[in-house]
Order: structure tokens, then sequence, then C-alpha cells
């Protein structure tokens, strides 16, 4: 017999027998009726765990992690409000069937089974994963297997009070909301969760308000290696800033009433608590985990025997809440109720197509109010001395500076965070000003941990705000890329595009500088990006693109909720001349701030047709240099900007080099893994013969003067086009 | 082996004409239950209630005030729940409108005198207050099938109509594949001349019905709450269904809430049946959805709230209707053949 039916008819037998396991008296706090709604969440999370390995074994669904063990969550919500966001680890079902009982008209029975089959009509992902969540219930869904999530939950927490300061229109959380964010102790070592909890008590000791609710479930083991003993105390009880608290989840009146303390401090202190909440694991891991091949079967009947429900019938027996036999009778129904739903449940669709499963990667629009625009007088207070300076051609760094600033002008919800972007203005001067223009609290200068800048943005895009986060280098983002790849962009995926963390993510990048910071201040791969599904990929190539890109990159955030990420090349911020010296040849006016350039459009420089240059960013400056070269020369060259990395313009780039006897790609990023590799496959697939690419070899990059020799040059960029064409005309 | 089966209870309008006698004809084993109903008639200066079912000549105008209906219904249904055969097992109960104070007598959440109480006094404030009226309109399909396009449209009528000056219009209830607005004159009257005519009957105003579930029952809430108290209310027997599609659980009831959403919430905010009904089949997955007398229009609603949540794969009016021939899971018990199955 498995696990799971092993601890079914144990609870049936000792709850027949009376034989009920020894423990504290039910501490007071807890109305009967309450304790009773707890207990009957327990139980129907229990009976949804059983059933879920039965319908895996019949084929009819498709998940087996259980929160069997763990029900004392139940508790724990009932001591929060139900509009209090939570962020929840798998296995706390209990958590959310017992907060779906504050929630006028849930179904979370049928719902739950609906999970497990992975229908399309599971209410929260539409079949796509199962995940708990709910929009009803203020949980956003996601995986949390390797705890990513804490990050997200202090920005979360943040943007509570930020909401007090900026009425962001979409607003989500009620001003004396909290956050409450669950993970395992396992998980709890997780270098997510760690930062997550330092960023949390480095917030709290600066008296920044931040209402959090960690809690971390503690059952003593992660799949097979088990947590040292007093493990979780031994490192959380003594942190800055964050308030420790435990208890046992075992038992639902402790749980109960020390999770009511913690949420009462969060709530009106502001700060940061930490429950750590004693559970067992009941059935191993997983459904095909079997936890007596690690484990000592002593230890595991130990657990069994320190079954949640089994201390819960005990406990309200004690309170004269309920009868055993009533609990008994309870448990029997439940059961039987949610095989009964199975039933039906099981008959529901499931997604089929792969346009049916992506159909949610990208959200939905959502309604904005139309914004009057910004009074003259204001804008120009609020530009001061820099009004002059907009009759003449400026380097892109303060052409992006200023399209920052009409942006947040315009938008208050607009909300930038990142190392030195407030009071520093950023290391290339690009946020300048904006700190004295919009206040530090909308120009957040972090510390120094990038998963918790790009945490503390998509938790705020969760509140209604416009993050726009800031990655100081883009080799800074690989330790960070998750909360992109496995959190922001992935949201709407698991929540049928329910919820969404809109943003524009900016990172100074690429190659060039000369001879500046080696290969952490140059790092010239995009890689990790451009296969994310969902995202919008944009690499401006000179200051007026830029300050239109970005304000097209704002209204893909605000209007249609994307994860835009904005990559600016360092070595263009203050470039001025194109061929020589004091041409002032790459500088450029200021646009209008009604004019955008839409995603998608790419940019095409010339009319040639014996050459097309197909670049981007870095390239597209030095191919201009070499199109004077080659005209020279009698090859006629047209420049084709890509603007937009990802979604691949595919269409406008067949368009703007129809025509055209050569196509050169030219790629300042590495062979391996580059644009160029999905470039050399479009023009390939779609009939263009003589095609060639240029792009930077597969090495870092070198301090110092060989700073760009792995890089196209101006040079190699013309040999390329003359082997390619043939030479000169 | 039992049939698990969820109860509704029915609201105002159903009984009728071809009623007359219900009592009599199905309860003759429960006078008891019906004396004790009698005696707080009596004591209140009111006509009996077997009295009422009794008497040989039946009129719209009396039989459809809510002083008279409201109590009628009541007995009637309740005595329907109980007289269930004994291989039934109610796994939980809802109603529609007046149809949840029976519900929480069923679920013995008001002891049956109680509720006779609540719904006697509810029914007596509204016909004494009278406050505006309601209509019925359909937006599904011949065949059923739910047209949420069309619901939209109505109530974006019904909003643009209750903006007018010296207009109230609003949703009542959310009745499977109907609406029932309600609302004062100026309202009703409003919406009856923007939409077309269906079915040669609809939009069709409901003979001394007030704006219940709107927020014009305020005053006969407010009422309700001095006269009727919080104590009355217990933890149900069984699972209890309310109009927003709320379970409430037996032992994890709060009471005190239970007696607010019923004297408040429930009286001023729409009434989702539609809602109550998909909730109890896909929580409580029964057997038979068993519909109490009196009379036997509610069954109509119930069937369309299931095609519309499209429980057991039925899609519109032929499927429900095969798989009644078939196996039927829709009992009416004030049709006296489908009552059978049920009573055994």
């Amino acid at each position: 017999m498995d696990r799971a039916q092993i601890v079914h008819q144990n609870f049936l037998d000792r709850v027949a027998a009376g034989q009920l396991p020894a423990g504290a008296s039910p501490r007071s706090g807890l109305a009967p009726e309450t304790a009773v709604a707890v207990y009957r969440a327990q139980v129907l999370s229990r009976a949804l765990d059983l059933t879920s390995r039965a319908m895996q074994k019949a084929g009819e669904g498709f998940y087996t992690i259980g929160s069997s063990g763990h029900e004392g969550m139940a508790a724990v919500a009932c001591a929060l409000r139900a509009d209090d966001m939570a962020f929840l680890h798998y296995r706390d079902a209990a958590f959310q069937i017992a907060r779906a009982d504050q929630v006028p008209g849930q179904r979370i029975a049928w719902d739950m089974l609906l999970s497990f089959a992975c229908s399309s009509e599971d209410p929260t992902s539409g079949g796509r994963h199962k995940v708990l969540g709910s929009k009803a219930l203020m949980i956003p869904p996601q995986t949390s297997t390797i705890a990513s999530h804490l990050p997200k939950a202090v920005g979360a927490a943040y943007s509570v009070g930020a909401a007090r300061r900026h009425r962001p229109e979409h607003q989500v959380l009620a001003d004396d909301s909290i956050v409450m964010c669950s993970f395992g102790d396992a998980s709890a070592n997780h270098s997510t969760a760690q930062g997550a909890i330092n960023t949390a008590g480095w917030t709290s000791v600066q008296s920044i308000p931040l209402p959090l609710l960690f809690v971390c479930e503690d059952n003593g083991i992660g799949i097979s290696t088990k947590t040292p003993t007093g493990w979780i105390e031994a490192s959380m009880a003594g942190r800055p800033g964050i308030k420790y608290f435990k208890t046992d989840g075992l038992d639902l009146y402790e749980a109960y009433a020390t999770a009511l303390e913690a949420a009462e401090y969060v709530r009106t202190r502001r700060k940061p608590a930490f429950l750590h909440l004693r559970t067992v694991r009941l059935y191993g891991h997983a459904g095909a985990d079997v936890p007596t091949t690690y484990l000592a079967k002593a230890e595991v009947e130990a657990d069994e025997a320190n079954d949640p429900l089994l201390h819960s019938v005990r406990l309200l027996a004690e309170a004269g809440a309920l009868e055993p036999q009533e609990a008994l009778k309870i448990y029997n129904d439940t059961c039987d109720r949610v095989e009964r739903i199975r039933t039906e449940a099981v008959t529901r669709p499931h997604l089929k197509t792969g346009a049916d499963v992506a159909a949610s990667l990208i959200p939905p629009a959502r309604a904005c109010a139309p914004t009057n625009g910004v009074p003259p007088e204001k804008r120009a207070e609020t530009f001061g001395s820099d009004m002059r300076a907009m009759d003449e051609p400026q380097p892109m760094s303060r052409l992006i500076n200023w399209a920052l600033t009409d942006l947040m002008l315009e938008h208050g919800e607009i909300v930038m965070m990142g190392e030195d972007v407030g009071r520093k203005g950023g290391v290339y001067g690009v946020t300048q000003k904006l700190h004295q223009r919009f206040g530090p609290d909308r120009m957040i200068d972090t510390l120094l941990d990038e998963q918790s800048i790009l945490g503390l943005a998509i938790g705020m895009g969760h509140n209604g705000f416009l993050p726009m986060p800031e990655i100081q280098f883009l080799a800074y983002l690989h330790n960070a890329e998750d909360q992109i790849r496995g959190e922001a962009a992935t949201l709407p995926f698991f929540s049928n595009g329910q919820f969404a963390n809109p943003m524009v993510l900016r990172i100074a990048g690429l190659g060039y500088q000369k001879g500046f910071g080696g290969h952490f201040h140059n790092d010239n791969s995009l890689a990790v990006l451009r296969d994310i599904p969902g995202i919008v990929i944009a690499c401006p190539s000179d200051g007026a693109e830029a300050a239109m890109m970005m304000r097209e990159a704002v209204r893909l955030a605000r209007e249609e909720q994307r994860v835009v990420v904005f990559v600016e090349p360092i070595a263009l911020y203050p470039m001025r001349d194109l061929h020589e010296a004091k041409d002032g040849g790459w500088m450029r006016s200021y646009p209008a701030p009604d004019q955008r350039i839409a995603l998608g459009d790419v940019g095409v420089d010339g009319d040639g047709t014996d050459l097309a240059i197909v670049t981007y960013g870095n390239g597209r400056y030095l191919s201009t240099q070499a199109k004077a070269e080659l005209e020279s020369k009698g090859i006629k060259t047209r420049i084709i900007d890509l603007r937009w990395l990802a979604p691949l313009p595919a269409e406008a780039l067949l368009e703007a080099t129809k025509g055209c006897k050569n196509v050169l790609i030219v790629d300042e990023c590495r062979t391996t893994g580059s644009q160029s590799e999905g470039l050399m496959a479009l023009f390939t697939e779609n009939g263009v013969t003589s095609l060639a690419r240029h792009a930077a070899g597969d090495c870092f990059i070198a301090t110092g003067p060989a700073y760009a020799a792995t890089l196209p040059s101006k040079d190699s960029i013309l040999a390329a086009a003359l082997d390619l064409t043939g030479g000169a005309k | 082996m039992t049939r698990k089966a969820v109860l509704i209870c029915p609201g105002r309008g159903t009984y009728n004409k071809p009623e007359l006698g219900y009592l009599h004809r199905h309860h003759g084993d429960k006078a008891a239950l019906f004396a004790g109903f009698d005696a707080q008639r009596t004591a209140a200066g009111q006509e009996e209630v077997t009295a009422l079912d009794g008497a040989t000549r039946f009129s719209v105008s009396k039989y459809s005030r809510g002083d008279i209906a409201s109590p009628l219904i009541y007995a009637a249904s309740l005595a329907d729940a109980q007289s269930l055969a004994s291989d039934i097992e109610v796994v939980a109960v809802t109603g529609n409108s007046m149809g949840w104070y029976i519900a929480l007598a069923a679920a013995g959440a008001l002891s049956a005198e109680d509720g006779f109480t609540v719904v006697n006094t509810m029914g007596t404030l509204m016909q004494e207050q009278l406050i505006g009226g309601q209509l019925v309109y359909p937006f599904a399909g011949d065949d059923w099938q739910n047209d949420p396009a069309r619901k939209a449209e109505l109530l974006a009528i019904v909003a643009e109509i209750d903006a007018r000056a010296g207009h109230d219009l609003a949703l009542s209830i959310d009745l499977g594949g109907m609406l029932v607005l309600a609302g004062n004159e100026a309202g009703l009257s409003a919406f009856e001349a923007a939409v077309p005519v269906v079915e040669e009957r609809f939009p069709m105003r409901l003979a001394n019905h007030a704006a219940f579930h709107t927020a014009l029952q305020a005053p006969v809430a407010a009422e309700g709450r001095k006269r009727l108290a919080a104590g009355m209310f217990t933890q149900p027997k069984v699972p209890l269904i309310d109009g927003r599609g709320h379970v409430w659980w037996p032992g994890a009831t709060d009471t005190q809430a239970l007696w607010d959403y019923t004297l408040g919430h429930q009286v001023v905010e729409p009434y989702d049946f539609t809602r109550a009904v998909q909730n109890a089949a896909l929580e409580f997955a029964p057997d038979l959805f068993i519909v109490t007398g009196p009379g036997t229009t509610l069954g109509g609603a119930v069937a369309q709230s299931l095609v519309h949540t499209g429980w057991q794969g039925m899609s519109g009016k032929a499927d429900f209707k095969a798989q009644q021939a078939k196996a039927p899971s829709l009992i009416s018990m004030g049709d006296d053949a489908q009552r059978a199955i049920v009573t055994g």
C-alpha cells in the first residue's frame, strides 16, 4: 500500500478508535465555527491530494505534488484578509481553499480538480499548468519551485506604501493590506530567497514601509535531503529588521493565533515578519517519490503519526467545537464529494493545439485613462535649463534622459529602480536630474542585488505601477535573468492573462567602450533574452530613435501590459561624431514628445539594391561608416536597423530587403546564440541566396587596447561586404 | 446506496390556481407543522395558511400578495422538503429569491417555525411597502444557449435607463436564461419601451412583486433587521448555498454573518440564482436536482443554469430533454409524475 493510503487508513482507524496524537491544549482566540472552517479546508485539501493520485493512476490527472502535512496553512489563511496578496508555496492548497471560503461564490473543489485534470476550463491557468492561484482570491500564480517568487513579494509589499504617495491608475492592493509569501525550509536556501529576505531587512532597517509576511513551512526535508536540525530558526531568528515568529502548523489553534499576531505586527508596524511554521511532509515529495527509499521507516511513520488532521480532530474535540465522529463524517463526506466531482471534472476539455497553449503568452491590453498631456509651463519648469538645449543636436544619453523625463511627467505610475539610478543619475548619467525632478520614491536607489531589482519591479507591476528597472550592465543581468524568464514572462501564461507585470527593463550593454571595463562592462550576448516567449527586446542605435522607441516601450507596457527589455548600447550614449572628429554626425535633435517608433518598424537608411546590411545597435553605427566607402566603390547600399530584436520583425525585414542582390547581417553579439542566427534562418527560409553574416567571435571581451578585437569593425564590415558582393563595381 | 440530491426551493410566483389545495393534497400528514404556522398567522391577525390553501376560489390579486404567497409557498416547499424518500440524501440546499428563506429552514439553519416567522415578516413588509416592481426578460437563445453578449447588451440598457433622472432599474435576479429586472415604474416602463417583445410575453411584469434584491428595498431590510433576531439562526445541518453561490457549511457557519447576509445583501443586492445552481452542481455533483413545489416554473431556470455551465456535457435544450428522457436528473415535485420519483 502506498503511503497516501496508509495515512488515509490511519486517519479513519485512529479517529474511530480515539487514538489521537498528544499535544498542547487549544489556545483561545479561534471561534468554534472558524476552527471547523479551518478543519474543513484541511480535509478538502487532503481529499484533493488523494484524488489527484487516483486521477494520475487513471490517466486523468497530471499533478501529484500534494499539500498533505501542510494543512496548517488553512489557519494562516484565516489569520489574513482575503485581499492580502499571497504568493504561495506549491504545498498550500489548504491556504487557497480556506481563503476561497472567505470570498463569496467560489467553487474551489471544482476549480482544483479542473487544474489536476489540466482542463482548459481551469480558471487559473486555462489548462496550461497546475498552479495555485486565483484572481478573485488575490493569489498570483507561479510555480514557486525554486523560491523565485520571494523577490517579487518584496516588490509587491513595497508597492503598498508607494501607492499611498503616488496612486497608480490600476492599483490593486488596499493601503492597509499586507503581502504574504510562503515557501519551504529547503527552498529557503535558494539565493533568490536569501536575497529577498536580505532585501526585506535592508529596507526595513531604513524604516521604509514593507508590510510583508514571509511564511516558511518547515517540514524538515527537501525531496530527500534533510534540513539540519534548527537551521531555519538559527538562520532566520536574528535577521535585522525582520521580526521572527515561530509556531506549530500541526496545531490549528496555535498556528492561527501566531499567524494573527504576526499579521497584525506586519499590518500595524508596516514591517516584515518571518513566520516559521512547523509542518510534516506526508507521503513523499510527489507521487513518484517513495520516501522510505531514503528515510528510515520509523521516521516516515513518526511524521504520519503527527498527521495534522489527527491533531485537528483532537483539538476541536478538546475545544468543544466538533466531536470526533462529526469530524470523521466530514472527512468521509468530503472524500466522497471530491470523488463525485472528479467524475465530472475529468470530462472537461483540454488545450489541443500549440496556438491554444500560446494564447496567453501575451497579456490582454488594458484600458488606460487618456492623459491630458503635460501643461507647457509644468514641462518647462521640470526641464529647467535643458529646455534651451533642446534646439541643439544631442548625444543619445541626453535624449533618453529627456524622453524619460517627459514620460515620467506624463505617467505618474512610472517608477525607476536600480543601482545608482537616483542620486548619482546612473553610471553614464542617463537618469541624471530625474531624482531631483521626481523624488526618491520614484527614482529608487536599490541595494546591489539584481534579483531584488527585478523582483521590486515585478511586484510593483502587480499593484498597477509601471516599473522601469535598470540593470547597470548587461553582464549583471545573468545572475537575475530567471526573474524575467521564470517569473515576469510566465505570469500571463500561468494566469491565462489574468495577471500581468508590465515593465520596461532598461539594460546598459554591448561592447565598444574604448578600453574600459573588459567583459563585465561590455558583455555582447543577448542570447539569454531572445528565446523568452512573449517579451519584447528593443535596441536603439541613435538618440532620436531611442527616445521614440522608449515612448513605444512605455506604451506597450502601460497599455498592453508587456514586458519590454530596452537594451541601450553604452558606446553610443556619448557618441557625437560619425566619420571624423567634430563632424557631429551621430547627434540628433530631440523628437517631439508625441512621436513614437512602433513595435516592428525597422529603420531603413538608403535605397541601394546591391547590398542590404541588416544590423542593430553599434552595428548600425559602424555599418553607416562603412556605407560611405561602399558607395564610393559603386556598391549601392542600404542599411536596415532591426530596432526590435524580439519578436523578430520578419515581414518588415523581408520587405525592407526586397530587390536587394545581397544581404549582409552584421551582429555585434557573439556568433553563437546571437540574432544573426535567427536572421540567417529567416532569409534562408525565404529564398535569399546571396547571404552572409559577420558577427562577433565566440569570445569574452578584453580590457585594454584589444577591447574590440573580437567585434565587427568598420573595416571588417567593409571587407565582409566586398567579399559578399564580389568587390568594387 | 443513496441518491444524492441538491434541494432547490422556489420563490414567489409559484403558487397559482393549480396549486390551490397543495398542502391538503400532498401533506395531510403534516398537520402539526401547519398548525404552528397557522398559530403565528392568527396571532398576527392574518388568515391561516391552511385556510388559504383550502379555499375554493383563487384570485391572482389576493394570492400574489407578499403576505399571502410567501407563507403559502414556504409551507408547501418546506413540507415537500420533508417528504423525500428515505434513500435520498440531500447534500446541499439552495433556493431562488424568497426561496432562500425556505432553504434556510430546509437546511436546518432556522427552525420550521422561525423560518415561517422570517418569511411571513419579510413577505408582509414587502407587501406593506411594495416599493417598485419586477419584470422578466430572456437573453438566452431558443435552444437555451448562453448568450453573454446579449446579456451584457441588456444590462447596458438597464444601466443607461437607471442613470436617467427619476428612473430606477437594476438587475434583480440572474435566473438561468432570463434576467429579472427591478425598479420603479419609470425604469420598468423605459425598459419595456427599449426592447422588442419576445415570445409574445416578454418583457413580462410580475404582479404584486416589488423591486426585490435592489437598493430600493433598503427600508425593508432595515425593518427586517429590527424585527428578526440573529439568535434565530443556527448552524445548518446540510450545506446551504446562497444567492451569491456561497456555501454555508455545517459547523463552520458564522450565524451572525448568516443573519447579516439574509437581511442585508440578500435583500438589497442582485440574487444570482444561476450561480447558486451551478455551484450546487459543480461543488456537490449530485445525482438529482430536486425542485420542491409548489409549481413547476423554476425547473426551466435550473435546467438553463446547468446547460450554461456545460453540466454533464449539455449544451442546449435538446441535450437536456434527451438526458431527462433517459434518466431524469431534474425533478419538480410540483409535477405529480416527477414527484413520485423522489417521494417513493
